[in-house]
């Protein structure tokens, strides 16, 4: 077999050669890292919802004691989280579950891989969505208990929503970041990008064309990302019209008014 | 005096923030129907006590009796908020729904009413505030003056038995002041229970039944609008609106 002398011969043959193992690759990598996103996003959520109860004169002893004891757990688990390197946690936990018997032999290793990454996710976003509800002005939570309101309720239908409105970009981040960092998973032979990559260099040992080809397909994936999710925020923001319904000289009449001063986007 | 049926009896109310003392030792009733104005100079107390009222500052010590009944143990603190309203002095709309999902939310989530009943409910109190045609809007889109309008109907909307207003009008520009206060009187005089604090003495003078002057954490003086501004008893009373009212 004539094996290619060029760059682009290389590339061309590898792509023809290993274009399914570079796909597999790509499908898995997304898999991880949005599943892992999207759970860490609902652990992070759930975590600055429990860390931010108020203590009040009215809660009994234990169920101060109880929040103070959760408080501690929630702030232990994100700093070893945030604390250490991922690809060591990956080690820690498949290792040692394995040894527990937790997981074994049949346990799917994208399942073991979407779990890391969701719990080192949600590590951060917990702080990133804390950092989101601090930035929400607390005259409104103050409104919403004014008018009954739980915690749980003026979280959910108040603060909430534009806490994750402003933390948007880095939510994105966080989702980037996953993209690439699920890379480290390779170590416990998760079949993302990077595990795929290796495996179509080791045979023509053509290390420099095949993780072109991989680095173009983490820039291509990470670029699509950061653009749809401008799009969301957009989304999010709502139009920048509104309408006056009815004015005085004519209850049926209809004006829009669109805000001339809307920020750029 | 003739004293109505008493709705709120606030008795040696006091507020600590660590070792500074806010409210030393408060007491006065608000009978129904009753729209009493609180006075007083900055950091008199005056806002902590409306904050205490409501709990929105968990008072240190002292009862506050709504309907014979306290306040803190014997009502479940979601009622209690539901029949005491509150508008901020900065307004505090929701940010991420219009005019009229403010104006929903509340009766939906916290008195459990059908969305129907509550958006007719929240049109009719928009109406009567005057903000019914920007009822599509977004806070970020209205003035001062039609935010503080949306807050109150907002309030409204949830049937309080007392209104309580901080300082409603504080953070508004001149023009826009006109407007809120207009819709306050409407709202005194349609018989609402208020409890306001305010520095707009006309506003005092003309609409209030009761004045109470605050002093240092201490309500100095208290009496008919006619007493407390032609012929107040305690120098303090005098010294302060012989500066208030020189402006």
């Amino acid at each position: 077999m004539q094996l290619p002398s060029s760059f682009f011969g290389w590339v061309g043959f590898l792509l023809d050669k290993y274009g399914s193992l570079f796909l597999q690759g790509t499908g898995m990598t997304l898999l991880i890292s949005l599943t892992g996103t999207i759970i860490g996003f609902l652990i992070g959520l759930l975590v600055a919802i429990l860390r931010t109860i108020p203590v009040t004169r009215r809660m009994s002893t234990p169920v101060k004691g109880l929040k103070h004891v959760l408080n501690v757990l929630l702030s232990i688990y994100i700093e070893v989280f945030r604390g250490t390197p991922m690809i060591v946690q990956a080690m820690v936990i498949y290792y040692g579950a394995m040894q527990a018997g937790i997981i074994g032999r049949g346990t799917p290793i994208p399942m073991v891989a979407i779990f890391i990454v969701s719990i080192n996710t949600g590590a951060y976003m917990a702080e990133i969505i804390r950092g989101g509800i601090i930035s929400v002005d607390k005259g409104q939570k103050e409104a919403a208990h004014a008018i009954g309101m739980s915690h749980w309720q003026s979280m959910v239908g108040v603060v909430l929503p534009q806490a994750v409105r402003n933390i948007m970009p880095s939510i994105g981040n966080e989702f980037v970041v996953n993209i690439k960092d699920s890379s480290v998973l390779n170590v416990i032979a998760v079949s993302e990008l990077f595990f795929m990559s290796k495996s179509a260099a080791g045979t023509y040992l053509r290390y420099f064309e095949v993780f072109t080809i991989t680095a173009v397909i983490y820039l291509v994936l990470t670029f699509t990302v950061t653009r749809l999710l401008r799009l969301v925020e957009r989304k999010m923001d709502g139009s920048n019209t509104y309408t006056i319904c009815g004015s005085q000289s004519d209850s049926q009449s209809v004006i829009t008014v669109t805000e001339t001063n809307a920020e750029e986007g | 005096m003739p004293m109505n049926e008493p709705i709120l009896e606030i008795s040696h109310l006091m507020k600590r923030f660590g070792d500074h003392v806010v409210l030393s030792d408060i007491s006065f009733t608000v009978g129904q129907g009753d729209v009493t104005c609180i006075i007083g100079a900055s950091g008199s107390g005056k806002s902590t006590l409306l904050r205490c009222v409501n709990f929105l500052e968990e008072p240190s010590g002292g009862q506050i009796l709504f309907h014979g009944k306290d306040a803190e143990t014997q009502w479940k603190r979601a009622e209690y908020h539901a029949k005491i309203g509150m508008v901020f002095q900065s307004f505090n709309l929701f940010n991420n729904m219009t005019a009229l999902e403010n104006c929903v939310y509340g009766q939906v989530r916290v008195l459990h009413r059908d969305r129907k009943t509550a958006t007719e409910n929240a049109m009719r109190y928009l109406n009567k505030v005057g903000m019914d045609p920007y009822r599509n809007a977004r806070p970020a889109q209205l003035s001062g003056g039609q935010k503080q309008r949306v807050a109150i109907a907002r309030a409204l909307a949830m049937e309080p038995e007392v209104l309580l207003f901080d300082e409603p009008t504080s953070a508004l520009d001149p023009e826009m002041v006109g407007e809120v206060l207009g819709v306050m009187r409407d709202l005194a005089n349609g018989g609402l229970t208020m409890l306001i604090v305010t520095h707009e003495m006309s506003f005092a003078r003309d609409v209030c039944s009761r004045v109470i002057f605050m002093d240092q954490g201490l309500i100095a003086e208290e009496g008919t609008p006619q007493e407390m501004f032609t012929s107040p008893k305690q120098a303090r009373t005098r010294e302060f609106l012989s500066r208030v009212l020189a402006r």
